[in-house]
């Protein structure tokens, strides 16, 4: 296998980087976890229908369930991101699959709607948060430079995989019905996640490898031990000082609201001004469809250029592009709209593990991560709740679209109140004293790590 | 991409954690999001308290033209209770 990827890399002229690193390995199992853990969630809109279907219950009480899993997940994030820290992202997301497999069974056998929000609602809820927050530092820790491209690739599976396993699903749930669908699902998911567990490491050293873009002058970062534990909480508190750690928070619930308004609000606005249900979900596909290049070019450009620029360009251009939406109705201003505001919507949340990197340095990032991920949980339910209540009030989507506007622009202002990405913000992650690699390092040399060691700056 | 040769001595502080400190509290990240909290509830309980007197006012409506007078919901008095636009 390492021969074929060696053979590639000579094939494609790769000096910089390689395809013959472990890392890569890992950054795919990220892409399957994001895939099997995120699929019900996406899917929950085929559900709907047979549970009124069979049980009589209204839509708004089963969307109640979808409220409570994302609320769940969100309020559980820092949870999974400290366990990710503090037992290894492997033991917290297998866990997680243990969650995610009763969650696919009771809700399966579900017969009363209170069943559905502790099945779905609650475990399936606080599954996600194990299976998907602590692997994005995972991955992080995989790379000592270059996480921009570890971080962009990931990205793009996490975008293209829901989209392919929802059509899956859609399928299963018409041939088999919702509770043999589920079940297929939880059995079949889980077996996909313990699967991939097996390969997965949390660190290079416990693979006993070197992160990719080691560099042979490089020293082993300290990824173990009762030391580890309690530096790692010395350096969360340093985390907590920071105003960055605060307004990070703020700044990915902002985004959140900003582009969940849009990706729930679009199809009925769509529809509201003439689109035919089809092309009004066309939009949404497009937008889907474009927002892969920037999700995958936001990690690369904020690790080269420095996130806060990169950020700034993308929070300013989601809270500006909306206002195509005021004007917008024929199908092709949509559809205008959907391509030129997909750029910047991509990039808006996959710069923040390059920014942790930028500011926190090596410093495990789980906990921090976490919290991030609250506010974006939290934005994206606020979201998901305004085009409508707006819709009632107003019988419009314009203030919809103006409050989406509103929290990008705001969020866009308060980026520009963080710290330059320059210096890091917190000392440098203690680095084992003697380590030598006797091997030179592929994927290493680009710029150095400059006095605290944050890749690029702005 | 193995290393080899690795050895592992217990590993040290770095000495630039020796002694740091943040002097400095966060206040301007905590009181960006500490504002942000409170617009964005400022927002729902402005929407919110729209949305109750338009329902209480259709209720109003169709009871005077003769439909049935449903009881209005506690959160609807609430958030006319919590709003002072409403």
């Amino acid at each position: 296998m390492q021969n074929t990827a060696l053979w590639f890399d000579r094939k494609f002229g790769l000096k910089e980087h390689t395809i013959a690193h472990y890392a890569w390995v890992i950054v795919g199992i990220a892409g399957v976890v994001q895939m099997v853990g995120a699929a019900i969630r996406m899917a929950f809109g085929v559900l709907v229908d047979p549970l009124v279907t069979t049980f009589g219950w209204s839509p708004g009480s089963i969307g109640l369930a979808y409220a409570l899993m994302s609320i769940m997940a969100a309020l559980a994030s820092p949870i999974g991101g400290y366990l990710g820290n503090r037992y290894g992202a492997r033991r917290t997301m297998a866990a997680g699959t243990v969650l995610f497999f009763l969650g696919m069974m009771w809700t399966s056998q579900t017969e009363q709607i209170w069943e559905l929000y502790l099945a779905y609602g609650l475990l399936f809820g606080f599954a996600q948060a194990l299976l998907l927050v602590p692997v994005v530092p995972a991955v992080a820790s995989w790379f000592r430079r270059h996480l921009g491209l570890g971080t962009g690739i990931m990205m793009v599976s996490w975008s293209l995989g829901p989209a392919l396993v929802v059509q899956a699903l859609a399928v299963l749930f018409n041939t088999v019905g919702w509770s043999q669908a589920f079940m297929v699902v939880g059995i079949v998911g889980t077996a996909i996640l313990a699967f991939a567990l097996l390969f997965f490491r949390n660190t290079p050293e416990e693979a006993g490898r070197i992160a990719y873009g080691t560099k042979p002058s490089d020293r082993q970062l300290m990824t173990s031990g009762n030391i580890f534990v309690t530096t790692q909480q010395e350096f969360q508190k340093y985390v907590y000082k920071t105003n960055a750690f605060w307004n990070l928070i703020n700044i990915h619930f902002l985004g959140c609201v900003g582009h969940s308004v849009i990706l729930v609000g679009i199809i009925p606005m769509g529809i509201s001004r003439g689109m035919g249900p089809l092309a009004a979900a066309g939009v949404l596909t497009t937008i889907s469809v474009v927002s892969v290049t920037t999700r995958f070019m936001t990690p690369v450009l904020s690790d080269r250029f420095g996130s806060k620029a990169v950020m700034f360009v993308s929070f300013f251009g989601q809270g500006i592009g909306v206002f195509l939406l005021l004007t917008a109705d024929s199908t092709w201003e949509f559809y205008t709209f959907a391509v030129l505001w997909a750029i910047p919507y991509g990039g808006e949340g996959t710069a923040f593990p390059i920014i942790n990197r930028q500011y926190y340095g090596h410093s495990p990032m789980g906990t921090t991560y976490g919290w991030q991920i609250l506010g974006a949980g939290l934005g994206m339910a606020l979201g998901g709740v305004l085009p409508g209540l707006v819709f009632d009030i107003t019988g419009g989507y314009g203030w919809a679209v103006g409050l989406s506007a509103v929290f990008s622009l705001i969020g866009a202002l308060a980026i520009i109140l963080l710290e330059p990405t320059r210096r890091q913000l917190i000392p440098d992650w203690p680095e084992i004293d003697s380590v030598t690699t006797t091997q030179p390092v592929a994927g290493a040399p680009v710029a150095a790590l400059p006095g605290h060691g944050a890749p690029g700056g702005d | 991409m193995s290393s080899t040769g690795t050895s592992r001595p217990l590993p040290l502080a770095s000495p630039d954690s020796e002694g740091f400190t943040i002097s400095r509290r966060p206040l301007l990240g905590f009181g960006l999001l500490g504002a942000t909290i409170v617009v964005t509830l400022a927002v729902l309980i402005y929407l919110g308290a729209w949305a109750s007197s338009d329902r209480i006012e259709n209720r109003v409506l169709a009871a005077s033209t003769g439909g049935v007078h449903d009881q209005g919901d506690w959160w609807e008095d609430s958030l006319l209770l919590a709003c002072p636009l409403h």
